[in-house]
């Protein structure tokens, strides 16, 4: 089945009768589809006559106020008919932000989570002026936020840390921006005396490219796109300059129903050469894991399955006659019947919120005593499942096929978690590193291509160290990673950009400026090339201090 | 006021017992390592009980609908204001959802539509008129001779409600017969309508036969439904069987003279594209439909259907479909060894959305014996589509 416009209304969403009212000589369906931006100067130009103005000028003013606030917070390239569901976390964000903005509250307590997901560095200020404005109201603002240029405006930062999960939990500094303790991780980041380093010279992969022709999908301009394969590539741009449509809806679109039959339909492009050099497409994409209590690291990653099989073929297993089933906490047999393999009891308090108690008849070990019985190297299944990764990673030093999902959890500074810690209690950006880990276990080809969305959502500077590094291993063996971005400490330890726009909606589409982070940086028209530049010279100073 | 928020003893999750104070009215920042426990303390703790305490200002009866906030491990808050969390979970995953519903954008605009919007016939173009009684009783006559038409005064349009009240007041004024969601019925006593459905209910007025000498009867009829259901009228024109009744509207309001079409008082309900008076009747709202992909059907044009063209059938064999493509491809002076791509585009069309009304004489065995009978074919897309139909319902 296919998804196409509707022929009735082509895409109006409204019957003919609706669809033939107009203002100022624009129907309903015209206007949503227009973007903030165009929208707005049609708003304020609109010709109505002089009974139209005077009903009308107080909606009029409640529209343009709105409009307003949109482009405040660098929605410009959205239109009002676009759905919902397809916007991205931090969008979505900001136009409840813009909203707030409208209501005009005071005295209220706002709390936001990365706003400046998916934002480019461009209209970051915008934001930040946003959330100026509510503080102005007179209202309080907290925002979880990884930000540099956010951190740097803020009236008050805390730090928490020292590490992370068990490791975390203090409050390491806090205070004014500029009265952060300087020994602390993120001030050390802030004052540039630590940046993420970025290799000298790029590396230039081998030699051979892979090239994607006339892409015209949404505002694209026919754009040809080529990437340097056994390389890292960045796709960079303002937001709704074209990098989804070109990246996502185009270029995944064709690699996995080239290399894995998938049914998915790209948007319109002419050809595209070059792809006997890759073999296999690994898309890591925003959308969320599971987030069910059962769900753990061990279960997302499947190392546990490989777990249990390795109990299932231990000897004292094999006398009993357990299978791999007898090892798993989700199914009948080997979990505690008495809180169904969760360790704890759900214990329903009507109008108080539900209390949950360790499960007195296996103390918290959610399996039952026989099957608590079989151990390897003297830990059972349960003591397994409490073990956190980093520990794991010597226990099954001897089972390579473990050993390796492991050791990729812990490449992505996961060493922390548990092996069996519920998916409900991970933080968002651990939760994508685990799907992270979870593709990266898989055994690379060498001529794999790897597409990651936004990989450093929720990442601190240091994260993103850790995930420079992961990208960079993969790019030794002989991958190819491409990732949209828009975190410049990213950017910079790149080797190719390509940077698409200039503009959002219909004033983007077009691949503006190519090649090495240094090269970008030089170009004039590119925004991004603009902050590029600013960070290189930044993150240099320290290392020419040092020398 | 005070002027911090006072946390002591915070516990949530990794939270190691910290004491802090954050200013309040200000623009702060709550930084750190992924899983250092940022989210505990902005969500899991600040939030949480600002959340929670408003909860608790309500009374037990409502909590319950609510279901309980859990108390965050934590000693003691102060100087917490009415906390708004703005997290990247709360999207809405519904497709009616749009940029502009979110920022009500678009509710200030179904509202402009409707009170500022200037009517066009969907027909010709032409800018709406409203008419006179006069105008209206011009029109009818225009009919045909000797039509029979009933004059209904629609007075509930698309409304709930069981309308007890409304029979009998429309019974005490004289009118034996009313129209509930198209349907005729004479009032009865006690007679009620569905109270938790919409309903359309007019008033039978009137029921005359066009001619120019009823013009008199026709205009008093057309005039006391006008004035019963404020500014409407409408005839329906009764054809040979109930199936081929049509409605005319007729408005002092809205109405385009050449195409016949007029429009209602629009109220900001009609730009709504999830009511379903502002919907497109096709997509209901949603601006595209599903579909069968003609491409997946016949995915290679090369093959004959001997090759095993239609995917999804295989190859030909002794069943009843066959059969019916066989008799078609002969009308077309094709078989089962020619190509589709060397199909005439008119039975390739009628392959995929089937023949019509146009029969085939189909041979096939029937209890044993051969028998040959005439068949509409309803085309190879037609399954797979009311599957998928079934499916999204």
């Amino acid at each position: 089945m296919q998804q196409t416009t509707c022929p009735a209304c082509h895409g109006g969403r409204l019957n003919k009768e609706a669809l033939s009212y107009k203002v100022g000589g624009y129907s309903i369906d015209q206007i949503v589809n227009l973007d903030i931006k165009t929208l707005r100067e049609t708003v304020y130009s609109l010709e109505l006559s002089e009974r139209q103005m005077l009903i009308g000028s107080q909606v009029l003013k409640e529209i343009r106020d709105r409009i307003d606030f949109l482009m405040n917070v660098g929605l410009t390239y959205l239109n009002l008919n676009r759905e919902a569901r397809t916007l991205s976390g931090g969008e979505a964000q900001r136009i409840r932000l813009a909203t707030q903005i409208g209501t005009q509250l005071v005295g209220v307590l706002y709390v936001l989570d990365e706003p400046s997901i998916g934002l480019h560095q461009r209209d970051n200020i915008k934001l930040i002026r946003s959330l100026e404005t509510l503080r102005d109201l007179g209202n309080s603002v907290i925002v979880v936020e990884h930000d540099r240029e956010t951190i740097e405006h803020a009236d008050f930062v805390v730090d928490l840390g020292p590490g992370a999960g068990i490791n975390g939990g203090y409050i390491v500094t806090s205070g004014k921006p500029e009265e952060l303790d300087a020994e602390s991780a993120t001030a050390k980041y802030l004052n540039y005396s630590v940046s993420i380093p970025y290799p000298e010279s790029r590396s230039e992969g081998n030699g051979k490219t892979f090239t994607l022709k006339g892409a015209r999908g949404h505002n694209l301009k026919s754009v040809d796109l080529s990437i340097p394969l056994g390389t890292f590539t960045c796709v960079t741009g303002v937001s709704g300059g074209g990098k989804s449509s070109l990246i996502n809806q185009t270029l995944v679109p064709i690699l996995s129903s080239h290399f894995h039959k998938a049914k998915t339909v790209p948007l319109p492009y002419d050809t595209i050469e070059g792809l006997d050099n890759l073999n296999k497409i690994i898309s890591i994409d925003q959308s969320p894991i599971g987030r069910t209590p059962r769900s753990n690291p061990g279960t997302y990653t499947k190392v546990f399955d490989y777990i249990r099989l390795l109990f299932a073929e231990l000897p004292e297993a094999k006398i009993r006659g357990y299978g791999g089933g007898r090892f798993s906490f989700n199914v009948k047999g080997g979990r505690c019947e008495e809180c169904k393999g969760d360790g704890v009891r759900k214990i329903e308090m009507n109008f108080l919120p539900d209390v949950y108690v360790t499960c007195e008849v296996c103390k918290g070990d959610r399996y039952n005593r026989d099957t608590l019985e079989v151990h390897y190297k003297g830990k059972n299944i349960s003591d397994v499942l409490k073990m956190p990764v980093s520990e794991g990673l010597g226990f099954f030093d001897a089972v390579p096929r473990i050993k390796r999902v492991l050791e990729t959890l812990d490449a992505v500074g996961l060493g922390y978690l548990t092996i069996g810690q519920s998916s409900v209690t991970l933080s968002g950006g651990e939760a994508q590193r685990i799907k992270l880990a979870r593709e990266l276990a898989k055994i690379g080809t060498g001529d794999t291509l790897y597409i990651m969305d936004e990989p450093t959502t929720g990442l601190h500077f240091d994260d993103v160290k850790m995930l420079v590094s992961v990208i960079r291993k993969l790019v030794d063996k002989g991958n190819t990673v491409i990732v949209i971005e828009h975190n410049l400490d990213l950017i910079k330890a790149s080797d190719w950009v390509i940077d698409i726009g200039p503009e959002g909606g219909h004033e983007g589409g077009e691949i503006i400026a190519e090649g090495t982070p240094e090269q970008v940086a030089e170009v004039k028209e590119s925004y991004t090339g603009k902050f590029l530049k600013d960070e290189l010279e930044k993150s240099r100073l320290p290392a020419d201090r040092m020398s | 006021m005070r002027s911090s928020i006072t946390i002591r003893g915070a516990r949530e999750h990794n939270l190691k017992n910290i004491d802090i104070d954050i200013p309040r009215d200000e623009f702060v920042v709550i930084t750190g390592l992924s899983g250092s426990g940022k989210s505990s303390l902005a969500f899991d703790t600040i939030y949480a009980e600002g959340q929670r305490r408003f909860m608790e200002s309500l009374s037990a009866y409502a909590r319950q609908f609510l279901g309980m906030m859990e108390r965050p491990d934590v000693d003691f808050i102060d100087g917490l204001s009415p906390v708004i969390s703005i997290d990247q979970k709360t999207t809405n995953r519904n497709p009616r959802s749009t940029v502009g519903t979110a920022t009500e954008i678009y509710d200030y605009l179904r509202l402009l539509y409707a009170r500022v919007g200037i009517p066009y016939s969907w027909k010709t173009g032409r800018p709406m008129k409203k008419q006179s009684t006069e105008e209206v009783v011009e029109s009818i006559l225009k009919l045909e001779n000797g039509t029979k038409v009933y004059c209904l005064a629609p007075i509930v349009r698309g409304r709930k409600g069981h309308y007890r009240e409304l029979f009998e007041q429309t019974l005490k004024q004289g009118f034996i017969r009313v129209r509930v969601d198209g349907e005729f019925r004479e009032i009865e006593k006690g007679m009620q309508a569905d109270r938790y459905k919409t309903h359309d209910i007019e008033v039978v007025v009137d029921r005359f036969v066009i001619s120019e000498k009823s013009r008199g009867r026709i205009a008093q009829s057309v005039e006391m439904a006008l004035e019963m259901a404020d500014g409407t009228v409408i005839l329906s024109v009764q054809g040979d069987h109930p199936g081929e009744n049509r409605d005319m509207l007729f408005s002092q309001k809205l109405f385009d003279a050449e195409s016949g079409v007029a429009y209602d008082d629009p109220a900001p309900n009609l730009f709504s594209f999830n009511s379903p008076y502002g919907a497109c009747p096709k997509c209901s709202g949603l601006g595209y439909s599903y579909d069968a992909d003609p491409d997946l059907v016949i995915p290679n044009h090369e093959l004959s259907i001997k090759e095993g063209a239609i995917r999804y059938m295989g190859k030909p064999r002794e069943i009843f479909i066959f059969k019916q493509l066989q008799a078609i491809l002969k009308e077309f002076d094709a078989d089962f060894d020619t190509p589709v791509k060397d199909y005439p585009d008119e039975l390739t069309d009628m392959l995929m959305e089937g023949s019509g009304d146009r029969l085939f004489d189909v041979s096939y065995d029937f209890r044993n014996t051969s028998v040959t009978y005439k068949h509409v074919f309803s085309g190879l897309i037609s399954g797979p589509r009311s599957i998928c139909r079934e499916q999204i319902r």
